[in-house]
């Protein structure tokens, strides 16, 4: 904040001012063209490398870099593979399932939170957005353990108890409830704001002439909150479209493809088939663009024409004694998305084998020791991993955050040129999935000796394309609340461009920055799908390990790095909570995969 | 075929010999030869080495403990995949030039001989103990060789198989049996070969009938037996072993129609970083010492001309080992795997 006796100095200086604004002006140009240059870099050559990788049969790995021999025929293959046609299939069946499932859960606790008197609502919304910070790889490590058809937990008590209904985590069934359960969150952010936002007046009115509340929530609640629910439907969508850990983990015993695990199958081969990956990538791309695509359709076009400028305080229903029920409710999803899956963990981390028996069996202590974490920490790479991933994440977290500084408040505050191209490509990584994201850089880096592949830089850069909009989106809205007379004044005062960012925007944007520096940081250490194709032995990150050990066969080994890496992340977060003081917008946690 | 196989008589005549060299396996480092001076005092300098293996984790790790009991001064950082996905990884990081191993172990010798020339020359201090016939070059070296067997969960399986027939027997279906797909790497298609070429041209038609549950690779199989998930699973002798060992309800045999046996293939890269280390592992591993304790704590078998000692369950008067031509190992494999992926409704 300037003080008066700045203010004065700088009136003095004026003129001075003006000129050095006209230098200034001079650079705009250079600036706007070292942005985009840079986007260039992070986004536009890894994605044109990937078509370039899908219309080709060439393999960087046998041919080397730049050896293309274009044709459309490698493409076509593709789309005629009846195996790709299935992995598209199952994605679809599996998303929308799960995206049904997520609405009814998500707009269930909205409305429970914000529209009705159910006691403890600030438990209620906490539980509603805990699942995202499960990383998917974990939860769907736990369901395995819980609910495998002959051997998991659950089984093995519902058996114990003499009936015959079995889950099975390993079915099309199994992977749409887990995909509704840790993403019903989505819908509830979108959904929450709505209601909490929408004119009361037209369900006063529906009251008035006799409505049911049942009645009106279904007649008019949810129709007027319908743009918000299909954006946050969409949303959902579009996230578990580009999810790798779940299908892998819960998709592949039950021989339930998607299009991620089978874009990773086709470069485990051997010889791997890099240009069909990328052609499948190529669709999944293709898929989630048109759903971004709709899902601004839908904001733009019928958003929000309940929402007005006025603050409304819609009336709560009273539940009566309903309201336990839905608290109930509440306590039974916090069980089932967290408390569940994290028992699960505990078990079979401390147990020896696997194998329960019985009830009983699972209490007698002699089955338990800490083999596990020994030999998860005997493998000198485990510590590596560890230290690796907090390397990409600060870097990550540092380079991603001034990055996006610089993209918001060029975008935000200024007038500079070119700046509606930079908007466009920034927000172009929303379209692509983390996986797409791992296999474009693969193709955009492998094939150049001496390059950024096999260091921890390339991790780093994938992440920072990969979520860019989500920082960019983060700190554009802290710079928003800052008012544009505070730069003027720092103008009028003589202050040039930079001086006006150092001492009044970065110092009031510094909450939004640290917020969304953190978020990137959390992204970036729990992120699986673009981490898949990018690290080495000497690259390894925490996320690739976890995975490494659970297709090597070790359930036990899998479970105690899975609860290490759970302890870590809640320690990383509560210091993230305590920094940003609340700042970082914890919807964006989700989109890892 | 007939020339690769290890015979009844060399398993036999080795047992003496293995059975005195075996009690060497903890004497002094001054017992064996594992190297030079200089080398073990280089290899000291490097501290430590990067291991690709294709082998499982919890087995390597048991090797590397029993490694460092001798020679502490070497770490070890382990990456393991199974054989395709290795390959694909070594191949990839070779083309970008940052080949990240020191020493690669890998388990289908067709797979690692057209990368002969990522490799430096290397040969170990017992070089002419080991049997010629099964080398693929001079450069590489079959530091495991590894059996297979078949094991069943001991809670669920009151009537176990005694054969690899057995498996064909509907009783044991349907999801009762794993499988280990074909194409995951060098040891399977060898048992594939076998199947096919000793239990007969139908073998796979009949045993598919079963509908076995199929598995990418032979870990998360030998986890599924111990789970039971699976009841019972065709896996290499040493994955399970350990586990029995270590207390997991399952039980394993060496089925009489014979036991395909696959060498491995081991060698130090021309890039490594640390090649000393790498080279002093593999010597160790390569001599009677490291092969005796493969043998006796892992249930593996051997290359060499006089094995050290016997896996644990190995009955020599019952137990046949077949190991399959190297000509027909690299010309049918193609072929073959994709009938069997057929065979077996795996997708690729």
């Amino acid at each position: 904040m300037p003080t008066d006796a700045a203010i004065a100095t700088g009136a003095a200086d004026a003129p001075t001012a003006a000129a050095s604004a006209r230098s200034t002006a001079g650079l705009t140009w250079l600036w706007s063209l070292f942005l985009l240059l840079v986007l260039t870099f992070l986004v536009i050559y890894p994605v044109t490398m990937l078509l370039l990788g899908a219309l080709t049969n060439t393999n960087p790995v046998v041919d080397g870099f730049g050896v293309f021999d274009i044709s459309l025929a490698n493409f076509v293959t593709v789309l005629a593979n009846p195996n790709v046609h299935l992995a598209l299939a199952n994605s679809l069946i599996a998303c929308a399932g799960g995206t049904a499932l997520a609405v009814v859960i998500g707009l269930t606790f909205s409305w429970v939170v914000v529209r009705t008197n159910t006691p403890c609502k600030g438990f209620i919304a906490a539980a509603s957005m805990l699942p995202l910070f499960v990383p998917p790889l974990v939860a769907a490590v736990a369901w395995s353990i819980l609910a495998s058809p002959r051997t998991g937990l659950l089984n093995t008590m519902l058996a114990s108890l003499g009936l015959d209904w079995r889950f099975n985590a390993y079915s099309m069934g199994g992977l749409i409830a887990i995909f509704g359960i840790y993403y019903a969150p989505y819908v509830y952010m979108f959904t929450a704001s709505a209601l909490r936002n929408m004119d009361p007046s037209l369900e006063e009115a529906a009251e008035v002439t006799g409505a049911t509340p049942l009645r009106t929530l279904l007649t008019v609640t949810f129709p007027l909150i319908a743009p918000a629910i299909v954006s946050g439907m969409l949303l959902s969508f579009i996230v578990m479209l580009g999810i790798y850990g779940i299908p892998a983990v819960l998709g592949t015993p039950g021989d339930i493809p998607v299009l991620t695990t089978y874009i990773f199958k086709l470069t485990n081969w051997s010889p791997p088939l890099y240009s069909t990956a990328a052609s499948v990538a190529i669709i999944l791309m293709v898929v989630t663009g048109f759903l971004v695509w709709l899902q601004h359709r839908v904001i733009s076009r019928r958003s929000y024409t309940t929402v007005a400028g006025k603050s409304f305080r819609p009336a709560l229903l009273n539940l009566g004694p309903w309201r336990y029920f839905t608290l109930g409710l509440a306590v039974v999803y916090l069980f089932v998305v967290v408390v569940l899956p994290t028992l699960a963990l505990i078990v079979a981390a401390f147990r020896k084998f696997l194998f329960v028996r019985n009830l009983a069996s699972l209490f007698d202590e002699r089955q338990y020791s800490l083999i596990h974490f020994e030999r998860l920490f005997a493998n000198p790479l485990a510590l590596r991993s560890i230290v690796n991933t907090m390397e990409v994440g600060l870097v990550t977290a540092l380079v991603g955050g001034v990055l996006a500084f610089a993209i918001g408040y060029t975008i935000n505050r200024t007038s500079l040129p070119a700046r509606g191209s930079i908007d466009v490509v920034s927000t172009l990584p929303v379209a692509i999935p983390g996986l797409v994201v791992g296999v474009a850089y693969l193709w955009a880096w492998i094939g150049l000796p001496g390059g950024l592949y096999g260091t921890i830089w390339i991790l780093a850069l994938a992440f920072i394309a990969r979520f860019m909009p989500d920082t960019v989106k983060a700190l554009s809205t802290s710079l928003m609340q800052i008012h544009r007379e505070l730069e003027e004044a720092s103008w009028i005062c003589g202050k040039g461009l930079i001086g006006t960012i150092r001492s009044i925007v970065l110092p009031l944007a510094r909450p939004g920055v640290i917020a969304a520096m953190t978020l990137l940081f959390i992204l970036a250490i729990r992120e699986l799908g673009s981490s898949l194709f990018l690290y080495t032995s000497n690259t390894m990150v925490m996320a690739v390990l976890l995975l490494d050990y659970y297709e090597g066969g070790n359930v036990g080994i899998t479970a105690a790095f899975s609860l290490v890496q759970t302890v870590l992340l809640g320690v990383l977060i509560g210091i993230a909570h305590l920094l940003s003081r609340g700042g970082a917008r914890s919807g964006d946690i989700g989109r890892a995969g | 075929m007939r020339k690769t196989r290890i015979t009844r008589r060399e398993f036999v005549a080795g047992s003496a010999a293995g059975l005195a060299t075996a009690s060497l396996g903890t004497g002094p480092a001054t017992a064996q030869n594992f190297g030079s001076a200089e080398l073990i005092e280089a290899a000291k300098k490097e501290g430590r080495f990067v291991y690709y293996t294709a082998n499982f984790t919890e087995v390597e790790q048991e090797t590397i403990k029993a490694f460092n009991k001798r020679f502490p001064f070497v770490k070890i950082e382990m990456v393991r995949a199974p054989g395709g996905q290795l390959i694909t990884r070594v191949k990839t990081e070779a083309a970008a030039g940052k080949l990240g191993a020191d020493v690669i172990d890998h388990s289908d010798r067709a797979l690692m001989q057209p990368l002969e020339d990522l490799f430096q020359d290397y040969t170990p201090p017992n070089a002419g103990d080991y049997r010629t016939d099964i080398l693929i070059s001079k450069k590489l070296w079959p530091r495991v060789t590894l059996g297979w067997s078949i094991g069943y969960n001991t809670e669920l399986m009151k009537n176990p198989p005694k054969s690899w027939m057995d498996l064909t027997k509907p009783e044991y279906g349907p999801k009762l049996i794993g499988q280990v797909v074909a194409p995951s790497g060098g040891t399977t298609w060898t048992r594939v070969m076998f199947e096919r070429q000793v239990l007969g041209e139908d073998y796979h038609k009949r045993q598919a009938a079963t509908q076995p549950v199929l598995y990418p690779s032979g870990a998360p199989l030998s986890d599924a037996l111990v789970r039971g998930e699976v009841s019972i699973a065709p896996l290499l002798y040493n994955i399970v072993y350990v586990k029995k060992r270590d207390g997991a309800p399952v039980e394993i045999f060496f089925p009489p129609e014979g036991v395909p046996v696959n060498f491995y293939a081991s060698g130090v890269t021309k890039t490594a970083a640390n090649p000393n280390a790498g080279k002093l592992f593999l010597n160790w591993c390569l001599s009677q010492e490291g092969q005796a304790f493969m043998i006796k704590e892992q249930g593996n078998l051997t290359a060499l001309k006089d094995p050290p000692a016997y896996p644990p369950g190995w009955n020599p008067k019952v137990v046949k080992t077949w190991a399959p031509d190297f000509q027909q190992y690299v010309a049918l494999q193609k072929e073959w795997i994709e009938e069997w992926n057929k065979t077996y409704g795996y997708r690729q």
